[in-house]
């Protein structure tokens, strides 16, 4: 992370395991995870379905603690310990101080209550003020977020809403109380691409004129490319690397990132540059591969990382650039050459002449 | 969403041990002081129970599970309603409640005047005898006849003028009109002119509700209607009467149907006219609810009695713990297994006598309640009929098939042989249809009945319906010929052997259209002759003599298997002197009980 | 909407002919007692029992007998006379009908509130022992007829015949306008008999419509608000999970209204069911026709009435 300002983030994680008991086993949704997000900036979080992005951050909230799940670690918010806190405060900085934008909208908002009374009910829920006081506040952030005539729509109830304006309704919601941290679980994933453009830019111009920090939480590189200042990428409930997005995007060091990138399909690639899909799929997070997680969907595996769990450790020369990869950096470095320049994994590993020991 | 509520008559599990519930009953009369009745110690019965016992005045409460079938006194014909007509009106004759020898003279002043060739009856009526309000003037003697007269009219469908008035002149073809026959000389005597000479029968019929007066200047606009209303407007002769509005209107006041009904004083009711003390102020009846409920509450409560049938664990119950509350009466008819003498392979003697043989009597009895309310039955007469003890009196004619209760299949089996079956098993091919009745404990005696027919070799379908379904659509209809009918019962209309023999057996009765109550189609022509020459028969003793030869003759043809002289129990408080009447199943009479 | 309305309306009353018109079937075409020949009785002449069949207007055909009832109905709402007592059904009908209402609403607010309290307790702690004891005892309730249950309650509790003298027992019915306490207090073993079952139905339907529910997304935003817990629970979570239980409410009731036979017998209460079912051990046809009728007025203005609270209670729920 950017640690630029030198000044306290505005939330910080610190080694956060969260693991639910099943019948099935343990499942370890996040494994140790520590990140920082600052006022003012943008921490995006990418990762597949199942690598424990979402579980993170309904745990800053406590959205996790009814459900019997183990949670250690800290997560400080403003120097206090979110974890620790109990219900009642807790409940104070929900939607308040700290306040969290789901993916569907359809399904996110009550179907039976109107708009305008849900928008209300979240004002209410943490300030003393008159309902004709609050109704005017809802119909403030509607048009703030750029729904047309809110003054109506404050009145209808949110299946009268098209897709975009029932999302843009749900951000209104968030951020009536002027929380000082928006945590967007896939915002867009639900909507149009033109849509999602749009919503993007919203939240951009929010951030701006608002000043407060955004956690964006996506599987699609696009949208942190669009909106991150920093990145996360998250594997089997562990961060594997972090760093600014420009850092993340000219010089990926994982190469479960490296999949992530080249699985996108560019304007600037040629017709023939064929796609390079990442083989396998997610693994159990109750029964999770030894060594290093992702092992088994790597090209470039070797056979000691069956055995060894690499830690997240600085880059060379990048020290907010970390990484947990056991493949040396000059190899990671030669392979990332190969595989930008358009070859398959396989060409890339064996032009990339890799020693015995990965180096 | 549909749960078991909706499903409703088969739940409801009525307690009908004894009388059935389109049954009536009336008079008997006892040829000796035994009664015979094995009645256990503590228990009350109509002839050892005091006449009175409790203070003028009050209000006696009435559980019936069984609402009233009619109260117009021309139509009724049920124990329940009798209660009633005879605490309301005054017949010309009526039974006093233990004394079942003679009937008393009611309306009439005094016994009928039977002229020798038993073609005319004359009777006195009683003077100073005043109808209820709204009508409150004398009644005549042209009100009797009136009375009589409409039976016939088919608004009000008297159901049993015609075994009676149809030997009256006119009265075949009556309408409801005057009818040549009964005659009024004068304001105080009224006259029947008899086409044959059953004078005595006649005469002995007038104790039925038919023969109390009806005045024809109110009645007559009522009965115009289909069917007659007279009965919700009625007025009354006797101590009481159904509660009526300013307008005479009982119908909701007075009588509310499956509801309520009250009786309160008649204000016009002279007691020196008549013999009926008439302790109660009031008697309100609630109708309905769940037999084992009010039977409890009746035992357990005050001034209450229960004038229905209780349920079998009720009588159990207060055998057991409140015996000196319960009332056991005989002459309370009998059970008996009609098979169809017609039609089907009943038609042979031997077959007839095979089943009477083969049938477990006692567990049939066993199956109502035991000892307590049932007396096995060997023959067609019941006890207090005259005639029983010349027809055989408890045990019953000396017959093989007869001397075994608990069934015998070695005699059984000696008549299959003789009806045509070797092997002493039925091996022909049809299968016998049962019908029976739903209730308590109806289907179980239909089981016993069907398992006996089973051990012979029959096969058989046994069906169970309601009880009115039973006798007005299955059992005595022509064109169903059922073979078996086990749960049909007989209560006699009065204390004379032909009111207990005549109608279920008497072959000449049977209808081909239409119900019948000779549920086996009896038609023996030697026993249907004999019944006609009977029914002529002049004098108590020799009538007696005369029907008991026909009884031995009807048990030498097995016309149907008998099993139980039923006995009739009845439930009060224990703050009540109950006084039952013999000749009504022992219904507790409102005219004689009292509150203690 | 009012065209909606309209339109169920018209539709109810077309259904209304048609159960008539079955009914009428029905009790003439099964072997039931023939009212006639149960009105005259035995020993009767075939010529009387025409005679009176003739009166009772048995005589005509069917579809003359028909159209003469439906009539009767239509021009001059005569329902018909009883054949036994000569009471008009109208009457008799109007006369039952708040001993049924009392027993039957009352019932249904004592297995509403029973049911939905216990359903609500037992969705929040799903498994827990509180869960498993509650749902047991709803399916011991669930099984116990009905029937039996009065007794039984009868003879535990009433203050007549029971083990513990406490409430008024069988027969203790009188109207709300002769005396409220009476009749509430007679009222309360009633209430019980017909609730039991009903509220452990209802709690079942509560407890898994809730926690469907609760697993909804809007539940999570609710919470993500920062909204207490119990308005979490109550104001987002059940108004979402009663919308099922509404509607069956309404036609559990509507159905209850025509059909309640059992309790009322038991403890002797004069309403229709009871009526409905003297009629048919006697075979008097008008008032077995007018209870139906009733029966099936109810069910049919219970269901437009639920469809009708559905475009309150849904407002995705629009009708044309």
């Amino acid at each position: 992370m950017s640690g630029e300002r030198g000044e306290q983030p505005l939330l910080q994680v610190e080694e956060l395991r969260v693991e639910f008991p099943t019948e099935d086993g343990i499942v370890h949704a996040v494994d140790g995870i520590t990140y920082q997000v600052h006022r003012g900036r943008t921490l995006g979080i990418v990762g597949e379905s199942g690598s424990g992005k979402s579980v993170a951050s309904l745990t800053t909230l406590g959205l996790t603690r009814g459900q019997g799940a183990n949670i250690s670690g800290r997560i400080l918010f403003e120097g206090r310990d979110l974890l620790t806190l109990p219900d009642r405060q807790l409940r104070a900085v929900r939607g308040n101080e700290i306040a969290m934008v789901f993916q569907d909208p359809l399904s996110s908002l009550h179907p039976f209550y109107k708009v305008g009374a849900q928008l209300i009910e979240a004002i209410r829920a943490h300030r003393e003020v008159s309902t004709a006081h609050a109704r005017e506040h809802a119909v403030e952030l509607l048009g703030l977020v750029g729904i047309p005539d809110p003054r109506r729509r404050v009145e209808e109830f949110p299946h009268e809403f098209s897709g975009g304006m029932r999302q843009r309704a749900m951000i209104a919601m968030a951020l009536i109380n002027d929380p000082k941290l928006l945590i967007a679980d896939e915002p867009t994933t639900a909507l149009d691409v033109t849509v999602q453009a749009q919503i993007l830019a919203l939240l951009e111009r929010l951030q701006r004129e608002l000043g407060m920090a955004i956690v964006i939480i996506t599987h699609d590189l696009g949208v942190v490319a669009e909106m991150a200042d920093d990145v996360a990428v998250m594997y089997a409930g562990r961060i594997v690397e972090t760093a600014s997005t420009e850092l993340v995007f000219a010089h990926p060091e994982h190469p479960y990132t490296w999949g992530l990138l080249k699985s996108i399909p560019t304007l600037t690639g040629g017709r023939e540059e064929d796609l390079v899909p990442i083989p396998g799929t997610p693994p159990s997070l109750i029964r999770r591969p030894s060594g290093c997680h992702f092992h088994p969907r790597c090209p470039y595996a070797q056979p000691d990382h069956a055995r060894i769990d690499p830690r997240l450790e600085p880059v060379e020369g990048a020290s907010s650039h970390q990484v947990a990869c056991l493949l040396g950096a000059h190899a990671r470095q030669r392979l990332w050459r190969e595989l930008s320049a358009g070859r398959m994994p396989a060409e890339a590993l064996a032009a990339a002449g890799l020693a015995e020991d990965g180096r | 969403m549909f749960s078991i509520r909706t499903i409703l008559p088969a739940l409801l599990a009525l307690a009908a041990g004894g009388a059935a519930l389109a049954l009536a009953a009336c008079g008997s009369s006892s040829s000796s002081a035994n009664t015979g009745l094995n009645t256990p110690q503590g228990v009350l019965t109509p002839a050892n129970e005091p006449q009175s016992g409790g203070h003028r005045g009050g209000t006696l409460t009435v559980l019936n599970h069984t609402d009233f079938e009619h109260i117009d006194p021309g139509t009724s014909y049920f124990s329940n309603d009798y209660e009633a007509m005879y605490a309301t009106q005054r017949p010309l004759y009526s039974y006093k409640p233990n004394n079942v020898t003679t009937p008393t003279p009611d309306m009439a002043e005094s016994d009928p005047q039977i002229s020798s060739d038993g073609k005319n009856i004359t009777i006195h009526i009683r003077h100073g005898v005043h109808f209820s309000p709204p009508v409150n003037r004398e009644v005549t003697s042209a009100d009797v006849a009136y009375a009589l007269e409409r039976a016939a009219n088919p608004n009000v469908a008297n159901p049993y003028y015609l075994g009676y008035l149809g030997a009256v002149e006119g009265v075949p073809k009556a309408n409801g009109g005057p009818v040549p026959g009964i005659r009024t000389p004068n304001k105080y005597t009224l006259e029947l002119h008899l086409t044959e000479p059953k004078a005595q029968l006649v005469a002995a019929s007038l104790v039925l509700p038919y023969s109390a007066a009806v005045p024809a200047d109110y009645a007559k606009r009522f009965d115009a209607q289909k069917p007659s209303e007279y009965g919700n407007y009625q007025v009354a002769t006797g101590p009481y009467m159904f509660k009526a509005n300013a307008e005479g209107k009982v119908l909701g006041t007075g009588y509310q149907p499956g509801k309520s009904a009250t009786l309160v004083r008649n204000p016009n009711w002279n007691a020196s006219t008549d013999f009926r003390p008439a302790y109660l102020d009031q008697i309100n009846i609630q109708i309905g609810g769940d037999t084992n409920v009010i039977g409890r509450q009746v035992l357990e409560g005050s001034h209450m009695i229960q004038n229905d049938t209780p349920a079998q664990s009720i009588v159990k119950l207060a055998y057991e713990k409140f015996r000196s509350q319960l009332e056991i009466s005989p002459n309370a008819g009998d059970h008996y297994i009609a098979i169809n003498n017609s039609k089907g392979p009943f038609t042979n003697v031997n077959l007839r006598k095979a089943y009477w043989a083969a049938l477990d009597r006692e567990a049939m009895n066993k199956a109502r309640g035991g000892s307590l309310v049932t007396i096995l039955m060997t023959h067609y007469l019941w006890p207090e009929t005259p005639g029983f003890e010349a027809a055989g009196g408890y045990a019953g004619p000396k017959v093989d098939y007869n001397e075994h209760p608990q069934g015998d299949m070695a005699v059984a089996e000696k008549y299959m042989k003789l009806a045509g079956y070797p092997s002493g098993k039925y091996t022909g091919g049809k299968t016998l249809t049962v019908v029976g009745s739903t209730g308590n404990p109806e289907p179980e005696d239909a089981q016993i009945a069907t398992q006996a027919l089973n051990k012979l070799g029959f096969k058989t379908k046994l069906n169970l319906v309601d009880k009115s379904v039973m006798y007005s659509k299955y059992c005595g209809v022509v064109s169903e010929a059922i073979d078996v009918c086990p749960n049909v019962g007989w209560v006699a209309d009065f204390g004379d052997a032909q009111a207990v023999l005549n109608v279920p057996f008497n072959g000449k009765l049977i209808v081909a259209n239409g119900t019948n109550s000779n549920w086996g189609l009896v038609n023996h022509q030697k026993i249907n002759e004999a019944m006609t020459a009977a029914e002529k028969v002049q004098g108590k003793e020799a009538r007696a003599n005369a029907w008991a030869n026909i009884d031995r003759e009807l048990v030498g043809e097995a016309v149907a298997v008998p099993y139980d002289w039923d006995k009739q129990a009845q439930i009060q408080s224990k703050d009540v002197a109950g006084v039952g009447d013999l000749w009504n199943i022992g219904s507790w009479d409102y005219n004689y009980t009292s509150l203690k | 909407m009012i065209n909606y309305i309209v339109r169920r309306l018209l539709w109810g009353l077309v259904l209304l002919i048609a159960v008539t018109a079955l009914i009428f079937i029905l009790f003439r075409v099964l072997p039931t007692a023939d009212p006639a020949t149960l009105r005259a009785g035995r020993l009767q002449s075939p010529k009387i029992i025409a005679e009176i069949r003739a009166d009772l207007g048995l005589d005509k055909s069917l579809p003359a007998q028909f159209w003469i009832y439906l009539k009767g109905i239509l021009l001059h709402f005569n329902l018909g006379y009883s054949y036994y007592s000569g009471a008009s059904v109208k009457s008799l009908l109007f006369d039952r009908l708040p001993a049924t209402v009392s027993l039957v609403l009352g019932g249904a607010v004592v297995w509403v509130t029973a049911g939905m309290t216990v359903g609500i307790l037992s969705a929040l702690r799903p498994r827990s022992r509180r869960d498993r004891a509650s749902m047991g005892g709803a399916l011991l309730l669930v099984s116990a007829p009905e029937y039996w249950l009065g007794l039984i309650v009868l003879y535990l509790f009433a203050a007549d015949i029971g083990q513990l003298r406490i409430f008024p027992g069988s027969g203790s019915y009188v109207p709300l306008t002769t005396d409220p306490v009476k009749w509430f207090t007679s009222l309360l073993l009633p209430w019980f008999v017909v609730a039991a079952g009903n509220a452990a139905i209802y709690a079942r339907l509560m407890r898994s419509s809730l926690i469907e529910t609760m697993g909804q997304d809007y539940i999570r935003t609710a919470r993500a608000k920062g909204l207490s817990e119990r308005r979490v629970v109550m104001h987002h979570g059940v108004r979402a999970a009663i919308n099922p239980i509404l509607t069956i409410l309404a036609l559990d009731v509507g159905v209850l209204l025509g059909s309640a036979v059992l309790v009322e017998t038991v403890f002797n209460i004069p309403g229709i069911g009871r009526l409905n079912y003297d009629a048919i051990t006697h075979a008097d046809f008008p008032i077995i026709q007018g209870t139906v009728l009733m029966a099936a007025l109810f069910i049919i203005v219970a269901n437009i009435l639920v469809d009708i609270a559905y475009a309150y209670l849904d407002p995705r729920v629009r009708y044309s």
